[in-house]
């Protein structure tokens, strides 16, 4: 299993509904770090934490939220 | 005590529950947990997911693994999964997809002793067989009592060491074997779970009920008081009737 096509099987999914992330969920994730709110960026299927700087991915549907798995944000 | 090498020949007492061997280990038991532990761990299942469903509001479910549970919550109930294997929470998410489960409100990865959900989000929080793998169980109670909500509860099954012979010594065999392989700790004693709530004033013991097979796994109910300031500390009576909603 490799990263990329893991990637390229994620965004091509993100249009259809069954891997698309739950609104419910989104509504009371924070960031685990410093348990603020998150923005969703439905384009790049990331969660934003301003405070910690960090975009964690959702990948089929499953936002991963661990600090270690984000992507560094400015 | 015999020698803790699992099969991958890691020894995960020698190196401690951290998360990496956690996570391998559940990688590799992915595509083999659910017909291999499915009859040894279902009763406990069966149990939080009778609880939890009476519930009036949220329920998250941590470690929910491949959600073999997830189809015994009742069809209103609002679940929310979460577990630090990747491998395992797609399982979950395929069985939800296919059994078209519309009680599940969203899988997520998360660490146990820091989830990403505002505090008081849940009215009821199950961890089945969650506390005996985690590297800090006091840790892990202190972050599910941070988002259930006060009225709430907490709901844990794991195996508690017995210190009564013989069970103690099939305990001990048993418990070493599930250690070997799933990362489980060999000794769980009650104090872990007692002592920790001993230090909280917000937290009372409702329910630790034995279950079957072997009595191998104990239930665990603790509420979150709603107004503790105002709640006298009862403490708890071993032959009182089990803990019911009103």
């Amino acid at each position: 299993m490799s990263d990329k096509s893991e990637k390229r099987e994620g965004e091509d999914a993100s249009a259809s509904e069954a891997t698309k992330v739950d609104p419910r969920l989104l509504e009371i994730l924070v960031c685990p770090l410093t348990k603020s709110t998150l923005e969703y960026d439905s384009e790049r299927q990331e969660l934003i934490s301003r405070s910690a700087r960090l975009a964690y991915p959702i990948r089929d549907g499953i936002p991963i939220m661990l600090p270690e798995e984000a992507r560094q944000v400015d | 005590m015999s020698d803790a090498r699992g099969v991958s020949g890691f020894n995960f007492f020698e190196h401690g529950l951290d998360r990496q061997a956690i996570e391998a280990a559940y990688s590799r038991w992915a595509p083999v947990y659910d017909l291999v532990f499915s009859h040894m761990l279902g009763p406990g299942r069966r149990a939080v997911a009778t609880i939890a469903s009476r519930a009036d509001g949220r329920i998250l479910d941590v470690g929910v693994g491949t959600g073999l549970e997830l189809p015994m919550f009742r069809d209103k109930a609002r679940v929310v999964g979460v577990d630090l294997s990747e491998p395992m929470l797609q399982r979950a998410s395929a069985r939800v997809a296919r059994e078209g489960l519309k009680n599940i409100a969203g899988l997520a990865r998360m660490d146990a002793s820091r989830l990403a959900f505002c505090d008081a989000s849940f009215a009821c929080v199950v961890a089945p067989y969650l506390l005996t793998v985690v590297p800090d169980p006091e840790e892990t109670l202190d972050e599910l009592a941070r988002v259930v909500r006060p009225g709430g509860e907490i709901v844990l099954v794991n195996h508690v060491s017995s210190s009564d012979w013989p069970m103690s010594a099939l305990e001990e065999f048993i418990g070493e074997s599930f250690s070997v392989t799933l990362g489980w700790r060999p000794q769980f004693p009650w104090s872990i779970i007692g002592d920790w709530i001993d230090s909280r004033t917000d937290m009372r013991l409702t329910e630790r009920r034995v279950l079957p097979p072997f009595g191998l796994f104990t239930l665990t109910r603790i509420e979150r008081l709603a107004r503790w300031g105002e709640h006298s500390r009862r403490p708890y009576d071993e032959h009182r009737r089990p803990f019911e909603h009103a």
